[in-house]
């Protein structure tokens, strides 16, 4: 406990703020907190954190781990780097925007629609990043299922 | 007056990674401005995850042609951290050297593109030719001038001899003699002074707001430094400084950038004075152990943020890189709102973008229906020139 007093901390007080939304808080090492959110109080548990010293929204990773996609979204106060991790059924898959709180998010969102075909609620209308216009809207090139198909006429090099 | 919309970008042939901006003019000034990004997506998370942890180090090394060391070292202390891998002090000082003679090799390279694009090319001449020494002291110990391939899992792949360190002390004394005059130039030259003053402006709480990194933050008062505040390597040994300033635009970003020089040349010389003994490398198994890590990592423009994560086997599950112009490109939307056309290609240039790339801007006057192309170049002719007309000009230097 001693030893990460500070991380300790902040996930004692986002367990006590949140009960029921933050699950699975664990301090990984010195500087490091990762945890689970529920998806609809993602925007809720940023702005918190935000209030906290949190004011830099690193970045967003998205990831696939089958029955469910996610984000995780890297907050730090430039010391700590805390991970928040919100998971949303393959099938529907759908997360709050939080551009409201980060308004530098906005790439970042927009590579979760692109990557990975979530739909982030409350993402303004635009130009879609970072894929080509013309490639296909219906394929998420960073889910586990897709697979690059070589285009028919392409010619190996010798 | 009627507003026009005018696309700067996204294509240039010489450089690697074009971006686009959309410019809403009124008359030569700038009212709104919005970033398109993706010009040159090259699907290298998804590529990571097709190859082993050795192979995407010369992967992730091309992610940049300039922070390529910063790329590798943020990666590769991701995956020795899952590797729960010892390495040798002797490397961690040798990548810190690198990291360093990175940053002052990128600072003197974008010095001389902010010369040049305020039509100083005289300082553009002299920061390249300078920059030359360091990219022969990277070249002497690595054997590559851009992509060093230093880094290896484990540690570096090569060590430094006693020759090579007198060298490049020889060379940092002779380019921290050179960086004084750019210091005296960069603050005082009243042309420098009247293309920089009150350009591009970042306030504070934008500058926060916007999530600016790098030099780009700490010219808007924000000290923030990955070194400083997460130190990894061996800055929590080194002696050094974070360069901050107060005035928020491009003269600011220019004084940070040339003064963290003179702080990088410190602490190189701390470095290769105070250089551990010992190995330079351990050996690590090619399979990593489920697991998932994130680091940040100060390169020359800012935080870079790596995660990954491991799934047991020798190929990642996930690799996530964020490169530190991402995180500006929103903050250069916000300063050049309210500027001049004028000043679009310097203050895209003040923030060191990874891919300053505008080759050519169409001017499109919706009442006529006419289009007029403006190359990357005319553009920063008409800058030059507008400047002119109101008495700053260089030609007379």
């Amino acid at each position: 406990m001693s030893e990460f007093e500070k991380e300790e901390k902040i996930k004692g007080a986002l367990e006590a703020q949140f009960p029921g939304v933050v699950s699975n808080a664990a301090v990984q090492r010195k500087n490091r907190v990762w945890l689970d959110c529920a998806a609809d109080k993602l925007p809720a548990v940023l702005d918190w954190m935000r209030g906290q010293g949190f004011d830099h929204l690193a970045t967003v990773t998205g990831f696939d781990e089958g029955e469910n996609l996610g984000a995780a979204y890297h907050m730090t106060d430039t010391h700590m780097i805390v991970t928040v991790k919100a998971r949303t059924p393959r099938a529907n898959p759908s997360l709050p925007s939080v551009l409201s709180i980060f308004p530098g998010a906005l790439s970042y969102e927009r590579e979760l629609e692109d990557m990975f075909g979530i739909k982030v609620q409350g993402l303004p209308p635009g130009r879609r990043y970072p894929l080509d216009d013309d490639f296909p809207k219906d394929q998420y090139p960073l889910r586990k299922d897709w697979k690059f198909v070589p285009p028919a006429d392409e010619v190996e090099a010798k | 007056m009627s507003k026009i919309t005018i696309p700067l970008g996204p294509q240039h042939p010489a450089l690697k990674e074009p971006e686009n901006f959309m410019l809403v003019l009124e008359g030569e000034q700038i009212s709104g401005a919005t970033v398109n990004l993706g010009y040159n997506h090259r699907g290298m998370e998804k590529a990571a995850e097709e190859r082993t942890y050795i192979q995407n180090l010369y992967l992730i090394e091309r992610v940049c042609g300039i922070c390529s060391h910063s790329h590798t070292t943020c990666y590769i202390t991701n995956v020795e951290e899952i590797a729960k891998a010892e390495t040798p002090k002797r490397a961690l000082a040798i990548r810190a050297l690198f990291g360093e003679l990175e940053r002052v090799h990128s600072h003197l390279l974008w010095l001389g593109v902010a010369a040049y694009e305020m039509g100083f090319e005289t300082l553009f001449m002299y920061t390249w030719r300078d920059r030359e020494q360091v990219l022969d002291c990277l070249e002497m110990l690595s054997g590559n001038r851009v992509h060093y391939s230093i880094n290896t899992i484990g540690g570096v792949r090569r060590d430094i001899s006693a020759e090579q360190k007198a060298e490049v002390l020889k060379r940092i004394a002779y380019l921290e003699e050179r960086t004084k005059y750019y210091v005296k130039i960069g603050t005082e030259e009243s042309t420098i002074l009247a293309r920089t003053q009150n350009v591009g402006k970042l306030p504070y709480d934008v500058a926060i707001q916007r999530g600016a990194v790098g030099p780009t933050a700490r010219a808007s008062g924000v000290a923030r430094d990955v070194r400083k505040d997460e130190p990894y390597l061996i800055y929590n040994e080194l002696d050094f400084k974070v360069i901050t300033h107060d005035t928020c635009d491009v003269f600011g970003r220019l004084v940070v950038r040339v003064l963290e020089l003179v702080e990088s040349y410190k602490m190189i010389k701390q470095i290769l004075n105070g250089l551990p003994e010992g190995p330079i490398a351990v050996k690590v198994p090619m399979r990593l152990p489920a697991g998932e890590a994130v680091n940040h990592y100060e390169a020359p423009r800012g935080e870079d943020i790596h995660y990954l994560k491991a799934n047991g086997t020798d190929k990642p599950d996930r690799v996530k890189v964020r490169a530190p112009t991402m995180a500006n490109l929103q903050s250069v939307a916000y300063m050049m709102e309210g500027g001049w056309l004028a000043d679009a290609p310097l203050v895209i240039a003040a923030i060191d973008p990874c891919m300053s790339c505008t080759d050519r801007a169409a001017v499109w006057d919706p009442k006529k229906g006419k289009t007029t192309v403006y190359g990357w170049e005319e553009l920063r002719k008409m800058g030059i020139e507008h400047y002119k007309r109101r008495g700053v000009d260089f030609s007379r230097l």
